[in-house]
């Protein structure tokens, strides 16, 4: 029996030095070079009269001011897709007819690399030879010359992440409605409730564990973004589209400021936690809830 | 009780299918006006989403005069593979030009080595966590929960100082073994939940049998694992293949994948962009992962709700 004991610990060495080294050490060594004043390479002494001079530069950074900015922009119109997905969830589940066929079409762009997404839109949205041109050739005075303006260039990549990520809603969304015990439907119908009420009044706040996990999921997606302004603008024009993973990544690579990423990144993972938070917290709550019904 | 657990209990007892038959069977009489609404609405929505896959299907075959008249939706007037040709041979990425071809093999590569480090790993966790008695296993679970939800950003440099210690920095090696380190604690977290439902009278059997962790591992648990083996899988592949960040930060010039030269290929900002040309390296690029999708989708949404969900 002893060797019971061993073997699983020994087994489990290998994750445990992943999760010790890869995860939590390195997260402690960016903290700490948060504080240094690293810049091409790592210093690692830090000056304790001004320790958060790192963060003083950042929070007076116009670049970073824009990648918060354009970080809740994005976090609002991606929002989009949870709507978007919501109404294809209820119509395929209501209209049984071609589920499987509506399915998988609204699903494919997950399958594919963000880098492709963001360069079929860029070529759609091109505003020579691309929609806008075509449209005008009907007639239709459409402006559509969204990546070439700073104001505008967010909805483009807007755009991309709610076609991508629509479908991904959708599945989440047609899985919650599944587990939607029918009486209700035939009870509202007896009743005499339009369909849009029993959807706002009953379905959606019966709904709402599956609607609040959409939203972290889309919060935390938001927070990664990176690959999708890459491909779609590369941060232009100027820095009109920078959000907080590429001005990390820009700072470390294109600026080669250690310190300074580091205290981006910091930034970033306590972005992250304040979302998380409530996401572990509705998790042990609906462990316990189900405890509590069985 | 609340409407929540109504739901859950309702989908936990598996009354759905059941209560929900005779639905199905009245409404697939007749079409109502309003079934035809929802169903041109629905159509409408699909026409959306499949609008960019057409762009791209059709620019590829495009020659580059058809493409300078400005009629992005029309289909080509001679179909062509030159830019396909040239995608696969001669795109440049960077200073090289030797086309999508060698990214191609790169992703190949990256992608065998990460599976099997990345599976086996996360197999073997989440099975010695999931079913022997190890005491700090709670504590030990909820740190890879909190993993899994890390941004990348935070742990970027270390790992760069990491393989550049170990001299792996800017090979192949280090994307793959950087794709599998990621992985591990969504991957484990996934393992762990199906092997956690495995009957105690199935495990105390085999410990009476032989009693080694190894032997019940491949003997009894990997035969088992059929299942969550093929969604974790699908749901890798597309996730390495697809992957842009760890690739152009661990690549250096000779390890890139394939997304990072369909990147730096269109993100080019000099000289005129042959959108033929893109257009194909970016269809090169999306086809691995879209064949998988056809041919498995299910399975695929399977993969990314787990991926999503026990991440």
């Amino acid at each position: 029996m002893r060797w019971s004991r061993i073997a699983p610990q020994l087994a489990l060495t290998p994750a445990l030095a992943i999760t010790a080294v890869a995860f939590v050490g390195s997260i402690g060594w960016t903290i700490y070079l948060s504080f240094t004043r690293s810049r091409r390479l790592p210093e690692y002494g830090i000056d304790w009269s001004e320790w958060g001079r790192q963060y003083d530069r950042l929070f007076r950074d116009a670049g970073w001011e824009i990648s918060l900015r354009n970080l809740i922009v994005l976090g609002l119109g991606s929002a989009l897709a949870i709507v978007f997905g919501f109404i294809l969830a209820a119509m395929i589940d209501k209209e049984k007819r071609g589920e499987s066929f509506f399915r998988t079409v609204f699903l494919y762009p997950l399958a594919v690399s963000l880098i492709v997404t963001g360069a079929a839109w860029r070529w759609i949205l091109n505003p020579t030879l691309g929609a806008q041109s075509f449209l005008r050739s009907l007639g239709w005075e459409v402006d559509f010359n969204w990546l070439a303006q700073g104001d505008t260039a967010m909805y483009a990549i807007i755009l991309a992440s709610v076609w991508q990520s629509a479908g991904f809603y959708m599945a989440l969304m047609l899985a919650g409605l599944k587990g939607i015990n029918t009486e209700i439907w035939s009870a509202a119908k007896l009743d005499g409730v339009p369909l849009w009420r029993v959807y706002i009044e009953i379905i959606i706040p019966m709904m709402k564990f599956t609607f609040i996990t959409c939203a972290i999921l889309l919060s935390l997606g938001v927070i990664k973004a990176y690959d999708v302004v890459v491909a779609m603008t590369n941060g232009g024009p100027g820095q009109s589209t920078w959000v907080p993973a590429y001005f990390t990544i820009n700072a470390l690579s294109a600026k080669s400021n250690l310190g300074y990423a580091s205290a981006a990144a910091v930034m970033m993972l306590v972005i992250t936690l304040v979302v998380f938070i409530p996401l572990v917290a509705l998790t042990v709550w609906q462990q316990r809830k189900r405890e509590a019904t069985r | 009780m609340s409407q929540v657990s109504v739901s859950e209990r309702a989908a936990a007892a598996g009354e759905v299918p059941v209560t929900r038959a005779p639905y199905f069977v009245r409404r697939k009489k007749g079409i109502t006006p309003r079934s035809i609404a929802v169903l041109v609405f629905l159509t409408i929505c699909a026409l959306f989403f499949c609008v960019p896959l057409y762009v791209v299907v059709v620019t590829s075959f495009k020659t580059m005069d058809q493409i300078r008249e400005g009629a992005i939706f029309t289909l080509p007037h001679i179909w062509t593979l030159e830019a396909w040709d040239h995608a696969w041979n001669h795109a440049c990425s960077g200073i090289k030009c030797d086309g999508l071809k060698v990214g191609f093999w790169n992703s190949v590569s990256i992608l065998f080595p990460s599976l099997i480090l990345s599976i086996s790993l996360a197999m073997v966790t989440g099975f010695a966590l999931a079913l022997w008695n190890v005491r700090w296993a709670g504590g030990f679970l909820f740190l890879l929960f909190i993993c899994a939800f890390v941004p990348f950003q935070i742990i970027m440099y270390p790992l760069i100082v990491m393989t550049t210690t170990t001299k792996i920095y800017g090979t192949l090696w280090a994307v793959a073994v950087i794709h599998a380190v990621l992985a591990m604690p969504v991957l484990t977290l996934i393992f762990r939940n199906y092997y956690k439902d495995i009957p105690t009278e199935i495990m105390s059997a085999a410990m009476m049998d032989s009693g080694s962790f190894w032997r019940i591992f491949f003997e009894i648990i990997v035969p088992m694992s059929g299942n969550i083996l093929i969604v974790v899988l699908i749901l890798q592949i597309t996730n390495i293949w697809n992957d842009y960040l760890i690739g152009v930060t661990f690549g250096g010039l000779t390890g890139q994948p394939m997304t990072v030269n369909l990147a730096n290929l269109i993100t080019i900002s000099t000289g005129t962009t042959n959108y033929a040309h893109n257009m194909a390296a970016a269809l090169l690029t999306a086809i691995p992962p879209l064949v998988v999708y056809f041919l498995v989708g299910k399975l695929f949404v399977q993969g990314v709700t787990a991926g999503a969900i026990k991440g």
